[in-house]
């Protein structure tokens, strides 16, 4: 029986190869491809099985581009991803230097590198809790601090210019961590004798920086700034539970619109629209990202 | 002078390290304060007395227990499937060969960062179709199939030397053998560098859990923390209490698994493979 | 093999008719939490205990999504048997619930044996709909005032007579100021949609009539009293120093530093486990008559697939009489006002804490028809959220009260004449 097989398999390895991926595909069908499908499929529809479904082409999207509350979000999603981004990226960068080039010669770094990766492992839900209390207006210990340096403190949460950098600052807290950690590997990568050279030839520190380390840092940022631009146009957790879109609607965001539209006032076609809009521009994002980094060589 | 300037870069960075681990600590500390010291101004750093009361409370109106158990179930629900059928398509993208193998692998390389958002109204009708909404399945499989494990396991699969294949083959070892005697053993440290990454995906997975798991005793620990803090009665006390133990199973796992976790990292960032 | 197959299908058949007969499954969704969770999971363990022919699995947890939830699961075909509905959400829900007097199997309101003068008339016709009976009264809720004795006292006011015109609360006011603490906060944790509660009570007391015209074309608050309402709110926060934008009034209240608070009366349990020694008054008359704002969870059978079979209706009808018949337990342990009368004479009930301290002045405002209900309408979620996301901005001091209440009437009616 088992050499009947494997002499088949073997007969028709063309087969062979799909059968191997055929469990993975097929959940990827089902439950990735499928769905995506069916829901661009959803967003030509005014949909209401129950009265009964009409088909209405294009309008899901007129409505949304004509939509306020649609454009805020959008922009507002553009603006998260502006204060994130950079904070995410740039504190990473900033701290993985800073261990790689006083870390490597002393002991006892460990730890500083254990607490600023850490609370990339917490839940969103944790973040979002210890940052609303960290922000509270009464009790907080941001307020407290402003407090105690006698600067008046903003109501971060609660002030509409003030809301979204703050939530973008949490995120920040919460994931530089594992950007530090990645860039850490890819310092660990340069090789030593690029900087005895560069020593003996009496360069500065920014000279190495701007010569030596950022472009051989060049594929793990562009990496990492493809992953996390991505990864700030679906913010949803911190700001549902940090805000809940307000105050006003000054934190509301894609993911969060496309929640209440399909879940609270229940207009499937024009959430499954938006839902489109955010898919669209993470396949933008993703394609460049692929230019930029070459992965179709990867094919090769 | 030279001692300071051996100094200063300490400094530097534990202070950082204070401040970053502030809010962690400040939370911690407030889910054993009473009360009145809780809401106390200026803040109380050292609380008058440490009360479990919080805690208490917090098991007492709500199944935590049970919250936890269903994030552990999930996330090892997810891993293990995850890592099954990845790792079989892998194998097959990396080893064998098929017409259009390279074009299904493009295909799903581009929706590898395909946001799950789209997607969550058809799945929640399959789900109830299936009768799987508010079931820790109907919240893990659309999470087991992730392009990109099959991506890394790949990529690792093609540095692994193909005469260790061809060695095998000869010896009579079907693709099945290959994969079990060489390529699996080989490959060790991607699975778990890997298996971390997906399992703490699942563990703090929050649009679809939220979406797909209704009632108490079904959610997992992200959505149950959302549910104590959309619930009526907010109280800091309770809920600092509920983030806290939220966070101890990460904290714990981390002080045993730093290293290799940290590690794991590095190598399934992509850049390296 | 065959006849083993046969076999094996046969005692399947039976096993499961057996199963059938014996017992019948229930589902009953809520959207209760917490407290009240509780005590509806207490009241059908009671009759789970009591009923050997009918089991219900209760399933509750979440307020968000719910009613998109009840709405999915009827058009998938596998709704709840039973379901709470709001009265305000019937417009939007009407076309995925049973009519309760013309279902598939006939009148259940007479097979279940419900008798609409057992509750309060109005109540009761918050569930009828174009000629048609959709729901059960279960109860009402609303908000009242909450207040603080020992500040009270500090501040040298009476802690046993809590300020009941706007003459006396805008004193008591001052005084818990001067003494130190926050005055007032008018909105329970301050999120938009409390706000918008607040304005509201402060809206129907100055008269300033309804939100909306009769048949839903236009929104009609963008008026005097609207502006006088929206006024007085923002100055609370902003000119009155009684609060500071942003506080959470729960908190402020627990931590014993707020004198008064407008809370619902799901507050009870926090209240009462805080320490605080506090009291509860009806929210006070401010501008002519003491409205407060309230709503009224009542019991649904969502639509079922056709051939349900009317036991499974009777058998729903009977879990459903059942919970409106042991209310006084929901009353007791979830603090809102049982609708069903008879519950209201239950001795425990009336001896307990909550009543005594709290319920019988919620109770009384309900009788009185002091309680403001929602709107409804078919996008009534979506119109609230309108409103208040401008009354929000406009109590965080970005823009004028005119100006909010302009922009809030903008988009409503943007909402009401489009998709």
């Amino acid at each position: 029986m088992k050499n009947k097989l494997t002499r088949f398999l073997y007969r028709h390895r063309g087969i062979e190869g799909i059968v191997y991926v055929l469990p993975f595909a097929a959940l990827w069908g089902v439950f990735l491809a499928w769905p995506v499908g069916y829901g661009i499929y959803l967003s030509l529809f005014e949909w209401n099985p129950i009265k009964g479904s009409r088909f209405v082409g294009l309008e899901n999207y007129v409505a949304l581009f004509r939509d306020v509350r649609f454009l805020n979000a959008l922009a507002n999603t553009f603006k998260f991803a502006a204060l994130a981004v950079p904070l995410i990226l740039g504190l990473g960068l900033l701290f993985a230097l800073m261990l790689w080039s006083w870390g490597r010669t002393r002991r006892g770094v460990g730890f500083v590198q254990a607490v600023l990766f850490f609370p990339y492992l917490l839940t969103v839900s944790t973040v979002a809790i210890t940052w609303k209390w960290m922000f509270d207006p009464d009790f907080g210990l941001v307020t407290h601090a402003f407090k105690a340096l006698k600067v008046p403190a903003p109501v971060f949460l609660t002030e509409p210019a003030w809301a979204l950098p703050a939530i973008a600052f949490a995120t920040a807290w919460w994931l530089s961590g594992y950007r530090m950690v990645v860039f850490q590997a890819g310092l660990g990568d340069i090789p030593q004798e690029l900087f005895e050279v560069a020593s003996i030839d009496g360069a500065r520190f920014h000279h190495k920086f701007l010569h030596i380390i950022l472009p051989l840092l060049k594929p793990a940022l562009l990496f990492s700034l493809v992953l996390t631009i991505i990864s700030a146009f679906r913010t949803f957790g911190q700001v549902l539970m940090m805000t809940e879109g307000g105050p006003g609607r000054s934190t509301e965001v894609l993911a969060l619109y496309l929640y209440w539209t399909a879940f609270e006032y229940f207009k499937i076609g024009k959430a499954a629209a938006s839902g489109v809009v955010l898919l669209v521009l993470t396949l933008i994002l993703t394609l460049i990202g692929v230019k930029l980094l070459g992965l179709k060589s990867e094919l090769q | 002078m030279t001692k300071i300037k051996a100094w200063a870069p300490y400094l530097v960075m534990y202070a950082i390290a204070f401040l970053w681990v502030i809010p962690t600590l400040w939370v911690a500390e407030t889910a054993f304060k009473p009360n009145p010291d809780i809401f106390s101004i200026p803040p109380k750093w050292f609380p008058s007395r440490l009360t479990t009361a919080h805690i208490a409370q917090l098991f007492a109106s709500w199944p935590f227990g049970r919250w936890l158990l269903n994030s552990l179930i999930l996330a090892s629900l997810v891993t293990a499937g995850s890592l099954f059928v990845s790792t079989l398509a892998a194998f097959s993208f990396a080893r064998l060969q098929w017409r259009g193998r390279d074009a299904a692998f493009l295909t799903i390389l581009v929706f590898m960062l395909l946001p799950l958002e789209v997607s969550v109204i058809p799945l929640y009708f399959m789900m109830i179709r299936f009768r799987l909404l508010n079931t820790i399945y109907g919240a893990a499989l659309p999470m087991i199939a992730l392009p990109i494990g099959v991506f890394l396991l790949r990529q690792f699969f093609l540095n692994i030397p193909r005469d260790l294949d061809d060695a095998a083959r000869i010896d009579g070892c079907s693709s099945l053998g290959v994969l079990t005697r060489v390529i699996i053993p080989n490959s060790i440290p991607v699975f778990a560098a890997y298996g971390m990454y997906i399992f703490n995906y699942a563990w703090n997975e929050f649009f679809w859990s939220l979406i797909c798991l209704r009632s108490a005793q079904k959610v997992t620990l992200p959505v149950g923390l959302r549910l104590i803090q959309g619930a009526f009665e907010i109280n800091y006390g309770l809920i600092t209490s509920a983030a806290f133990m939220a966070s101890l199973p990460s904290l714990v796992v981390f002080l045993i698994l730093r290293q290799r976790i940290i590690r794991g990292i590095a190598l399934s960032s992509g850049i390296k493979g | 093999m065959r006849k083993i197959v046969a076999l094996a299908m046969g005692a399947v058949l039976v096993w499961g008719m057996v199963a059938l007969g014996e017992v019948l499954k229930i589902e009953f969704n809520t959207l209760f939490h917490e407290a009240d969770a509780k005590a509806m999971e207490e009241i059908i363990n009671l009759f789970n205990a009591s009923h050997t022919n009918i089991q219900v699995e209760l399933i509750q947890g979440r307020w968000a999504q719910y009613y998109a939830e009840l709405r999915l699961s009827v058009i998938a075909g596998t709704p709840p048997q039973l379901g709470i509905c709001h009265t305000y959400r019937l417009v939007e829900m009407v076309d995925y619930l049973t009519p309760l007097d013309a279902s598939p199997v006939g009148n259940l309101i007479q097979m279940g044996g419900i008798n609409p003068a057992d509750f309060p008339k109005a109540t009761w016709d918050a569930g009828e709909l174009a000629g048609h009976h959709y729901l059960i009264p279960l109860d009402t809720h609303g908000w009242g005032l909450w207040y603080n004795k020992d500040i009270f006292a500090a501040a040298g006011l009476d802690p046993d007579k809590p300020p009941q015109t706007m003459g006396e609360f805008m004193a008591a006011c001052e005084a818990i100021k001067a003494a130190g603490y926050y005055a007032f906060h008018p909105a329970e944790d301050a999120l938009p949609r409390k706000l918008r509660r607040a304005w509201e009570i402060f809206f129907y007391q100055l008269g300033g009539g309804a939100l909306f015209d009769e048949g839903y074309t236009k929104a009609t608050f963008n008026n005097p009293e609207g502006l006088v309402a929206l006024q007085f709110l923002v100055d609370i926060f902003n000119n009155f120093g009684w609060n500071i934008v942003g506080g959470n009034g729960y908190n402020q209240f627990t931590a014993g530093k707020l004198g008064m608070l407008f809370a619902g009366n799901w507050f009870y349990p926090t209240a009462r486990d805080s320490g605080v020694n506090w009291g509860y008054a009806p929210v006070p008359n401010f501008f002519g008559t003491p409205y407060t704002w309230g709503a009224s969870h009542q019991l649904c059978i969502p639509l079922q697939p056709a051939g349900t079979s009317p036991a499974v209706y009777q058998a729903t009808m009977e879990v459903a009489r059942w919970v409106v018949e042991h209310s006084y337990i929901w009353t007791m342990s979830g603090g809102h006002i049982a609708a069903y009368k008879q519950a209201a004479e239950d001795p425990t009930l009336l001896a307990s804490d909550y009543w005594t301290r709290s319920g019988n002045l919620l109770n009384e405002m309900a009788q009185k028809g002091l309680v403001k209900f929602p709107i409804n309408h078919p996008r009534g979620s979506e119109l609230e959220k309108a409103i208040e996301t401008y009354i929000e901005l406009a109590v965080n001091g970005k823009i004028t009260p005119a100006a909010a209440l302009a922009q809030a009437e903008a988009e409503c009616n943007k909402i009401l004449q489009g998709r």
